[in-house]
């Protein structure tokens, strides 16, 4: 399931045990992109630490917040404060650093060596990430879901079929996040700096996911003009569907539109990715 | 059979901005940008045979490393023509850069963090190489540049002599016919760079492999290679055989001596004359130069030996770096 969207910019017609060698070279770079992250054990344990204190610090606002009403927007305070710590446990495992990633390759000039590699770029960049959000997955997502449900008192899912849902749902985002990342990291081949931008786009997306707050807390305006981006399906969407807020049709609907996004955006990386690099200028020697 | 490397009228503009000087110039920077163009490669053009290795020089900025990149496919030419092993390189990136080896002695394509092997294994993959071939080639490799200490080492920990081995290794692990090296001993000792000459002269014997390589160290073309190709400020100023380089341009001899003890020391001035330099080397030696046009180097000997007693006698061509400073300065015109 995962390998098929990776696989789809690089592969339009080609023979089959061509186009199985292909998902192999890349299956490769999402084992490279776990065993590297080996490497930086220690900074997942710390990680821990730190979403564990996030999600503490939003307990206590949300609890102020709920001092005095029993619902608000139709969450009670039991749905908003598992729709928070849900929505940090998939962040833990669907982020990656593709386009600071690449900026750096920009800055550093060592994007050279990315491109004496037979290999479409892209889907190199979105399989190492994907190897390294599968170490994650073990290693940060697991002890924090543990830690999480065992301090505070989250919901279960609403059933077997919201929770199958639900995990596809976060899968999705790790492709949406990694679509947009990659399109956002291009930029540095013709803008070289590109430090700023990346901070923006950083917390536009935190705020814009609906990671701090359920996109439902916006005015009326904005969350009509959500709907037509792809930012609410990276967590708002997937921990509605764990609360059980979205059911039967409109689950399908919302992994359809995911899907939709996923290929957009990695359309559009393609394209952006096709756009600089006639551009590119290797930085230092 | 054509030329495995043929290359047309190649040039390569580079855009960037003057930059004003003082802070109101940084303000004025914010707003208003001159752009200029620079001319990196200047209509360069050579053609290059299976099987040849041939070194390509020039100052720092000359434009060497961007006729490199443009080779590999990385950067697009702004005009001109690039075929390399049957391809556009640029356009055919892909198909092209499968039966590539590059290395450039400043970066790794290792993976920093992770044991050597596993890179190796990811290379065996991209290039599809078989198993029998894999194993073949890194018991070769393990072999001559005795990567086998390090295979299980990350790169990180390796030194850099350890790690451009096995950069070498990962760029002809998929025995690639044409390979690129951009100062690959560039920061090495000798013992290192020795190690890396010997090997490439073997992969260039047993496969036939096509070497072009750029360096600072003129000693490794004078090792490796047989031709040549200057270029400087973007412009070709010379191309073609070493041997035809030194006839041409060189225009000192040396001959160093050591005298049969100090009480010669006094007397050095009566060799010196028209066109006939001395300098000390230490105590007892010294090195005579002179103009190979007005001087034979029987009549320099014969003066020498005439005047002084002197106990060792070796005649030397001018150094090649020598004779490559006189093509920068003097543009490629033959004196």
């Amino acid at each position: 399931m995962t390998s098929a969207p990776l696989a789809l910019p690089s592969l339009p017609t080609r023979n089959r045990s061509a186009a199985a060698q292909q998902a192999l070279v890349y299956a490769e770079f999402v084992r490279v992109g776990f065993i590297n992250t080996l490497a930086y054990r220690l900074r997942y344990y710390t990680g821990i630490v730190t979403y564990f204190i996030y999600v503490s610090v939003y307990y206590f606002i949300w609890k102020a917040i709920y001092a005095h009403s029993q619902r608000i927007e139709g969450f009670d305070f039991g749905q908003i404060l598992t729709y928070i710590a849900v929505g940090w446990m998939i962040r833990s495992f669907y982020y990656n650093n593709i386009d600071q990633d690449l900026a750096e390759q920009v800055v550093e000039g060592k994007l050279a060596m990315d491109l004496i590699k037979p290999v479409n770029v892209q889907a190199m960049y979105l399989a190492r990430a994907l190897g390294e959000s599968a170490f994650r997955l073990i290693l940060l997502t697991l002890p924090t879901v543990i830690i999480l449900f065992t301090v505070y008192p989250l919901r279960p899912p609403r059933s077997v079929v919201h929770f199958l849902a639900f995990f596809l749902s976060s899968s999705l985002s790790f492709f949406i996040v990694a679509g947009i990342n990659f399109a956002v990291g291009t930029l540095a081949i013709r803008l070289k700096s590109i430090l700023g931008l990346l901070r923006a786009k950083y917390f536009l997306l935190e705020l814009f996911s609906g990671l701090l707050i359920p996109i439902s807390f916006f005015p009326h305006a904005f969350q009509a003009a959500f709907a037509y981006m792809p930012f609410q399906y990276i967590s708002y969407i997937p921990v509605l569907i764990y609360l059980g807020k979205l059911n039967g049709v409109f689950i399908l609907r919302a992994l359809g539109i995911q899907f939709f996004w996923v290929v957009a955006l990695i359309s559009l990386g393609d394209g952006m990715w096709r756009w600089s690099s006639r551009r590119i200028t290797i930085q230092g020697g | 059979m054509p030329p495995i490397i043929d290359v047309k009228d190649l040039c390569k503009d580079f855009r960037t901005f003057r930059r004003r000087e003082g802070v109101w110039g940084a303000v004025q920077n914010l707003f208003v940008r001159d752009r200029i163009t620079v001319r990196a490669v200047d209509r360069v053009s050579f053609s290059i045979e299976r099987g040849e290795m041939v070194g390509y020089i020039g100052a720092n900025g000359a434009g060497k490393s961007t006729t490199i990149k443009m080779l590999t496919g990385i950067l697009v030419p702004t005009s001109g023509r690039i075929i390399a092993n049957g391809f556009v390189p640029y356009r055919d990136r892909r198909k092209y850069t499968k039966e590539l080896g590059v290395v450039f002695g400043q970066r790794t394509q290792l993976w920093w963090d992770i044991a050597v092997v596993e890179s190796f294994k990811l290379l065996k993959e991209i290039y599809e190489i078989s198993d029998h071939d894999y194993r073949q080639r890194l018991g070769v490799f393990s072999e001559i540049l005795s990567v086998k200490d390090y295979l299980y080492t990350p790169v990180r920990k390796l030194s850099l002599g350890e790690r451009m081995r096995c950069d070498l290794a990962a760029a002809l692990l998929h025995n690639p016919p044409l390979l690129f090296l951009d100062e690959p001993t560039i920061g090495l000792d000798v013992v290192a760079k020795d190690h890396i000459r010997e090997f490439l002269k073997e992969v260039n014997r047993v496969s036939r492999t096509t070497v072009l390589l750029t360096t600072h160290d003129l000693s490794d073309i004078e090792e490796l290679c047989s031709r040549i190709i200057i270029i400087d400020r973007g412009k070709t100023l010379f191309d073609g055989q070493l041997a035809d380089m030194k006839a041409r341009h060189a225009r000192y001899n040396q001959v160093k001596f050591l005298l049969k003890d100090r009480s010669q020391v006094g007397r050095l001035g009566e060799v010196t004359n028209d066109g006939v330099s001395c300098n000390r080397l230490d105590e007892l030696t010294y090195v005579m130069r002179f103009d190979r046009a007005k001087h034979s180097t029987a009549e320099v000997i014969r003066s020498l030996v005439n005047r002084l007693e002197v106990k060792d006698i070796f005649v030397e061509e001018e150094p090649i770096e020598e004779i490559v400073k006189r093509i920068y300065i003097t543009g490629g015109l033959s004196a």
